[in-house]
């Protein structure tokens, strides 16, 4: 990430005011310009619908974890995949903004802003729901090791453990992130804004003028980043899936799953960036910066995915069968055909078969199509962690107490106020910085210049 | 801010930092208060033992009630008493709960002008009976079970000084047949006592003689002793079942033959020709005709046992050094009771049985005896009038009397009806007058269940309320009728009458041993037959009404006549059987569910002439297609528990009273009969999810209840080497075997998984072919851990909070079945019988699997090779349960302690064991706290802590002695010695490596008996 060539230091160093305005900060500027009734609706809606379920785990607390579906022996449910749904969410931002960096891979800067910041966002509602599952909230401090009076340490065994660094270092990790990203373009924010949106944004653009030397430490920064964030992209959904792996469980106890869970982290982390960018996209007119060619590319990646998903999918069968043992064929068998066969049927559909319309480039570039898909996959890399975790749990060793677990009434409104959680955060990141890296896309536009004399953005001219 | 300065600040800090401490102070402060005086025999923390006698049914065992600081805490069964020898069922087990019962009567009650109980005085109340008997004593009766023998007499002596006009006993259960048909055959007065400890071949005839009739603990355990693969040679005595259910007490046999219900006394006349035929030397003289016109063809027909099977039984009662067979208990007892008992006890007699395993004792004291048609008669004479004053006691004849016999209508017509129930059921309900009674562990009594068996109650707490004891009211209220009467009653209460009674004994050693006891039973030696044999009508059972179908109204094992109901316990152990809870189902084929179209659950109309009962079907294999079961017990209207009051519905019935549906029938003996009528059936189209806990039958081939063939066991005798079960024939590789195998299968020492210098690793075996399924163990590991009941919706979830199960496996299981297809929920078949009860507890896994994965350490490897469990650690992630492979922990979803458990119960919690709180996991510890109170002696003394001294709740229940608990460091313990055995012994799930202290000892298929 190299300074824009085509500014001059002199004219970095003129008073940012007197700048003349570029079609690419006013475009992406706009969109944190005064909000619409829509927006304020929306916004109010998703807040009190967020204090409302929070009631309903707050009830959940005074009363007791039974109003969940919990039935013996499904001991982890709902809550548990929708933490693991979430923390796979959060893979793409980082696997964007760290790894596709680290491969220059330029495309990337029209998206990595949202993507980062839906890591974030959805790293804060992963990280809700481990308190949302456990019996005791108001002693869960104790899987934290620190000093204490009580002697007690944690097990350091327990993939539970690896959880809470895992997940507590990603957060970190990616907020940094999205916080020095953001620096350039709040110093742009900064220069057009007044009043309150003002005095934050000086303070939180730290005093960035884009000097040359700012810039210098800027990208030395990013680069530091993404070399400590690129092996957190495998490190933190592996550690994740040893949650299960580590397990006796049948259909948990596997080697596949480090892998199977990255990928599949990454797969429904791109379909949730198309699902929130393609509205986001059309609602404020960015079409001339994300792109068709953007979300071509990612399409690409949600393929690439599918196919590693899908092949987990028939590696797991096949051992299944291959290992002879009783307890893991019939945990599969049960899970292809049992009580919860709608569940596994979708996780198939929606993640290793529908995707294949991404082979076609007619697919790929339709907006429509990459929605919908996207879509299917966000609901099918639901069910899949729905599969892993409740079916794999139903079916175990001991035919005594297989039960058939479904979701009660506060577990699904706890669900969909996750959703409501993580779009009320970036329903106020849209207005409150830029949702496109401003900075970033300028770069891309003198590349697409210099070398297509027009290319993306067509019609964006430089200053 | 400039106006806050610094000394402002602190201030603020200060006085915020008081306030939010003061709010966080709003928890009730507790004081332990020491006892001012305190008693001389009681150390606080140290228990206290006390004899006493269980009357929760007629068969009298022997307790020791631990108390700790006054409260009884839990009932165990005292080894000195010859009718338990240390054991105690399930129902003796939570029979501990009546005195803390939330139903209790806390006063006496009147019934007042506006029609409802109120609270009056003992003296008022006394008063009030007093002034109804001088109104009119000849019309005063009493009702109620038996009190015991020296109550007994003091009620005949209070009956005949008021001038009452009777007395009745009543026992639903009673049997009078048997004693009938021991008249009949030989001519004596005597209720026939059978010792199965001897027998090499058992027969029953319909007798679910592990569930109900005289003593079904003793029973289980003669059982046992006689079956002993170990002392025994050729895997011991035979049983056979013959009868058209599999029930809990079939499902122990050696074979299960589903005859035709209510001809067993024709099946035991053809078997005792077979017998003869294959060289049985018996008098037929003696018979006169009776065996004419008899053979195995005719009977086949009749019965629905083909001649072959006939035959064969005949040849092996010939064959046979000791038989028991034993006549039809409650269930099956028809119009034609007496002649069916009769022609069993032929049997016995003719196979030489009489006065060796079937004993007939000597009755020296007569007390009054239950008899129904007695009850009959008070019944007629209620309806007509003459009963003006009615005392019920230990009874609720509104529950459990047939409408037939109009009781209800009777009672209305009674002008006063007084009941001394301690607990509220729908008989007290009506009462104008109640006079609570005492419950057992506050009362002194004594109890004879058989002559020779003198057994005491007495009082373990102080009365928790201000209610006194039946004999005490009864005495104060004919004494305040005058002088005459008084002078007529005996002089003193309860307690003095009772030391009266047993002058010729030393009372006190009598109290410490809990009675007396008489080396042997006095019996009648030489018993011949009387010539009313040849006149013995044996035929088929008098059905009335209409219907494709028989009903038979069988007693529950876990409820009784309906009389434990009440206890919640009961309701919450699922049925031994199907494994219900909570509620009432009708037991069908699977061919007659499929005609009728039914699947588990929906709900079926049973109509008879009686009445019709609406009531869920549980379709399953272990039943003829002729026959539909329900179980006796359910449908209460009354009681927190007993009706749905606990859920918010108070007068609804739990369940269904099955006795609803009975015609009013008696046998020839003018007894109750129960198997009396055809059922027709029909669809609701309602439908209703039972609260099971067990899903599944089938375990699929898994080894968690094994069995392996007697022959197997000879060989495995001979050359103990092969401990290590054959790898499986299954996979890719086809079985071959591999490192992985060899690996996992290499036997291990459990005594590895302690601290090397740890002088005790504890562990366990459980004998699963002793192992009955009665669910004492899992009874007695609710009290005493104290495992909170949750109720019927929660059990539907899964969410038993039980440490202890009895999975029963039904045989090896089948693989091929998918999982999760539409099937057949029972794997059961008609005639087969294989059901491996399988107790299921916490294994104290060496390779814990649950250990690791804890977060917290809230479960932990103790030195001594327990998973331990720190309830205050935990956080609740429950990762520990999904990877403990048993299924054995539970987790506290809600406050369940604190919701299901209504003042008083609270009291009778175990000051040992942690009450757990919401949202912890909690397990079985192998009862770890009474291995700590074993500690503190033996370190007093600087020894070990020796084999014995450490009994686990569930070990202390079994009456098979099934399960073993002790030290595996030590080689000389009894646990140590009952591993030693190569061939039997496995663990569960043994694939998985997690090397569990627990050794099952696999069930002994020993095969239909050879003719």
């Amino acid at each position: 990430m190299t300074p824009p060539p085509a500014m001059s230091v002199a004219a970095m160093m003129r008073p940012p005011t007197q700048a003349p305005e570029s079609p690419a900060n006013r475009d992406l500027l706009a969109v944190m310009g005064r909000p619409s009734l829509y927006y304020w609706l929306l916004l109010i809606f998703l807040v009190v619908f967020v204090h409302a379920v929070g009631a309903v785990w707050l009830f959940q607390v005074y009363k007791g974890l039974g109003i969940a579906g919990y039935k013996h022996p499904v001991f982890w449910g709902v809550y548990i995949v929708t933490f693991v749904f979430w923390v796979g969410i959060a893979h793409a931002g980082t696997l964007i903004s760290a790894i596709l960096y680290l491969f220059r891979s330029k495309w990337r800067n029209a998206i990595n802003r949202s993507a980062e910041a839906m890591t974030v966002f959805a790293v804060l509602t992963a990280a809700q729901f481990l308190g949302i599952h456990v019996g005791r909230i108001w002693k869960s401090y104790f899987i934290l090791p620190y000093p204490n009076q009580r002697g007690l340490w944690v097990n350091f065994k327990s993939p539970l453990v690896w959880d809470t660094f895992a997940i507590s270092t990603y957060a970190t990790i990616s907020i940094l992130f999205l916080f020095v990203g953001l620096i350039p373009d709040i110093a742009i924010a900064r220069d057009r804004s007044t009043g309150w949106r003002r005095l934050l944004y000086t303070a939180l653009s730290f005093g960035w003028v884009g000097t040359a030397k700012q810039w210098k430490a800027f990208n030395r920064a990013v680069l530091h980043l993404s070399g400590l964030a690129t092996p957190l992209v495998l490190s933190v959904h592996s550690v994740v899936s040893w949650d299960f792996a580590m397990s006796i469980v049948p259909t948990w106890h596997s080697t596949i799953f480090a892998p199977y869970f990255v990928a599949g982290a990454i797969f429904s982390g791109f379909a949730m960036v198309l699902t929130v960018m393609i509205p986001v996209r059309r609602i404020f007119a960015l079409e001339a910066y994300i792109t068709e060619y953007h979300l071509e590319n990612m399409a690409r990646f949600i393929l690439l995915t599918s196919l590693i998903v899908g092949y987990s999918y028939g590696m797991e069968f096949f051992m299944a069968w291959y290992s002879g043992s009783e307890f893991e064929r019939s945990a599969w068998w049960y899970r292809a055909f049992g009580d919860y066969w709608i569940s596994a049927w979708v996780m198939i559909s929606c993640n290793a078969i529908f995707p294949n319309i991404l082979w076609f480039k007619w697919a790929r570039t339709n907006v429509t199509i990459l929605f919908i898909v996207s879509v299917l996959v966000n609901i099918g890399m639901w069910f899949e962690r729905y599969v892993i975790i409740v079916i794999g749990l139903s079916h175990e060793f001991n035919p005594d107490v297989w039960n058939h677990y479904l979701p009660s009434l506060p577990e699904l409104t706890i669900l969909a106020g996750s959703f409501a959680f993580f779009a009320m955060f970036f329903v106020i990141f849209i207005k409150l910085f830029p949702v496109v890296a401003i900075a970033e896309v300028k770069e891309l536009v003198i590349h697409e210049k210099a070398h297509h004399g027009g290319g993306a953005v067509a019609h964006g001219e430089m200053h | 801010m400039p106006e806050l300065d610094r000394r402002e600040f602190l201030k603020l800090v200060g006085v915020g930092a008081g306030a939010a401490a003061a709010a966080g102070c709003s928890e009730r402060v507790e004081h332990l208060i020491p006892y001012v005086v305190q008693p001389e025999v009681m150390t606080p923390g140290i228990a206290i033992y006390y004899a006493s006698t269980c009357r929760e049914c007629p068969a009298a065992c022997g307790l020791h009630v631990r108390t700790r600081e006054g409260r009884p805490v839990k009932l165990e069964g005292n080894p000195e008493h010859p009718v338990s020898k240390g054991s105690l069922c399930a129902r003796g087990q939570v029979s501990i709960g009546r005195t803390y019962h939330p139903d209790r009567y806390t006063t006496p009650m009147s019934r007042g002008a506006d029609g409802k109980l109120a609270p009056v005085s003992w003296e008022e109340a006394i008063r009030t009976l007093a002034d109804k008997l001088r109104q009119g004593a000849a019309g005063a009766a009493l009702l109620g079970g038996d009190p015991g023998p020296t109550a007994s007499q003091v009620l005949d002596r209070w009956v005949a000084a008021v001038g009452a006009s009777g007395r009745v006993v009543y026992e639903p259960f009673a049997q009078e047949s048997l004693r009938e048909a021991v008249k009949t055959l030989f001519g004596v007065e005597s209720e026939p006592v059978f010792d199965l400890s001897q027998a090499d071949l058992v027969l029953s005839f319909g007798s679910d003689f592990m569930e109900t009739g005289p003593s079904p603990n003793e029973h289980m355990r003669q059982l046992a002793e006689a079956r002993d693969v170990r002392a025994k040679e050729h895997g011991g005595a035979r049983f056979v079942y013959l009868g058209p259910r599999l029930s809990m007490t079939a499902s122990n046999a050696d074979e299960w033959i589903p005859s035709k219900p209510g001809t067993e006394g024709i099946l035991a006349l053809a078997v005792l020709r077979a017998a003869m035929d294959s060289g049985l030397t018996a008098d037929r003289t003696a018979l006169g005709g009776l065996l004419d016109g008899v053979d195995a063809a005719r009977a086949a027909a009749r019965t629905g046992v083909d001649a072959k099977t006939i035959q064969r039984l005949g040849a092996a009662v010939a064959r046979a050094k000791s038989l028991v067979a034993l006549p039809p208990t409650a269930g099956l007892s028809s119009r034609r009771a007496s002649a069916t008992a009769a022609a069993v006890l032929l049997l016995d007699h003719a196979a030489g049985a009489v006065a060796r395993t079937v004993l007939l004792p000597a009755e020296t004291e007569r007390t009054k005896r239950p008899s129904y048609h007695e009850l009959l008669a008070l019944v007629d004479a209620m309806k007509s009038g003459k009963v003006s004053v009615l005392l019920v006691h230990d009874a609720n004849p509104v529950h459990s009397m047939p409408p037939g016999t109009g009781f209800r209508e009777a009672l209305a017509k009674v002008p006063f009806l007084v009941s001394f129930a301690p607990i509220k059921d729908e008989t007290s309900e009506q009462a104008h007058l109640v006079l609570p009674d005492l419950t057992p562990l506050e009362s002194w009594g004594d109890a004879s269940p058989r002559p020779g068996v003198r057994s005491l109650l007495q009082p373990t707490i102080r009365p928790l309320y201000g209610t006194r004891a039946m004999v005490d009211v009864l005495l104060e209220a004919g004494r305040s009728l005058g002088d005459e009467v008084a002078a007529k009653l005996p002089p003193g209460n309860m307690r003095s009458i009772l030391e009266t009674a047993w002058a010729g004994e030393d009372f006190r050693k009598a109290l410490a041993r809990g009675g007396s006891f008489a080396a042997s039973l006095p019996t009648h030696e030489h018993v011949a037959l009387s010539s009313a044999v040849a006149k013995l009508e044996v035929s088929e059972p008098l059905l009335e009404g209409e219907g494709d179908y028989v009903l038979l109204a069988h007693p529950s094992p876990l409820l009784g006549d309906g009389r434990s109901a009440a206890l919640p316990w009961m309701q919450e152990v699922p049925d031994p059987v199907t494994k219900v809870t909570w509620n009432s189902w009708v037991e069908l084929s699977h061919a007659t569910a499929r005609r009728l179209g039914v699947e588990i659950g929906d709900v079926l109309a049973l109509k008879t002439a009686a009445g019709t009962l609406e009531v869920q079907a549980f379709p399953r294999g272990g039943i003829r297609d002729d026959v539909v079961a329900v179980a006796v017990g359910q449908g209460h209207t009354v009681g927190w528990y007993a009706s749905h009051e606990m859920e918010g519905r108070p007068g609804e019935a739990r369940g269904v009273n099955v006795i609803a549906a009975l015609p009013a029938a008696v046998d020839e003996a003018g007894g109750r009969a129960w198997f009396t009528t055809k059922v027709q059936l029909a669809k609701t189209g309602r439908s209703e999810p039972f609260a099971v806990s067990q899903t599944q039958d089938n375990q699929r081939d898994r080894s968690i209840g094994a069995a392996l063939p007697l022959a197997a066991l000879a060989a495995g005798a001979a050359a103990p080497a092969e401990a290590v079960p054959a790898a499986p024939e299954h996979g890719a590789r086809g079985g071959e075997e591999s490192a992985y195998q060899e690996e996992i299968h290499v036997p291990f020492d459990p005594v590895l998984d302690a601290a090397q210098n740890s002088p005790y690793r504890w562990g366990m075996t459980i004998d699963v072919d002793r192992c009955t399924g009665c669910s004492a163990c899992v009874a007695a590991c609710y009290i005493e851990n104290n495992s909170p009941i949750v109720g019927e919706d929660q059990v539907r979830w899964g969410r038993l909070m039980a440490w202890l199960r009895i999975e029963r496996w039904v045989g090896d299981g089948v693989v091929e079945d998918i999982p999760g297809w539409p099937r057949e929920r029972n794997h059961e078949e008609l005639g087969k019988v294989d059901i491996r009860h399988t107790p299921m507890m916490c294994q104290q896994c060496g390779a814990a699997p649950c250990e690791p994965v804890c977060p917290v350490f809230a479960t932990y490897h103790n030195p001594e090779g327990l998973n331990g469990m720190v309830y205050n650690r935990c956080i609740g992630t429950r990762y520990c349960s999904n990877n403990c492979p048993y299924k054995v922990r539970r987790f506290n979803w809600y406050d369940f302690s604190l919701e299901n458990w209504p003042k008083p119960l609270h009291l009778m919690l175990n000051p040992d064991v942690t009450v757990r709180a919401q949202g912890v996991m909690e397990k079985c510890t192998y009862c770890t706290q009474r291995i700590e109170i074993a500690r503190q002696p033996a370190k007093d003394q600087k020894r070990l802590i020796r084999d014995g001294e450490v009994i686990t709740a569930c070990a202390q229940a079994c009456p098979t002695q099934a399960i073993t608990f002790g030290n595996l460091k030590d080689p000389e313990s009894n646990v140590s010695k009952k591993r030693q055995e190569p061939v039997r012994g496995y663990v569960a799930l043994q694939g998985l490596n997690t090397r569990p202290a627990t050794l099952y000892l696999a069930k002994v298929v020993r095969g239909p008996v050879e003719g």
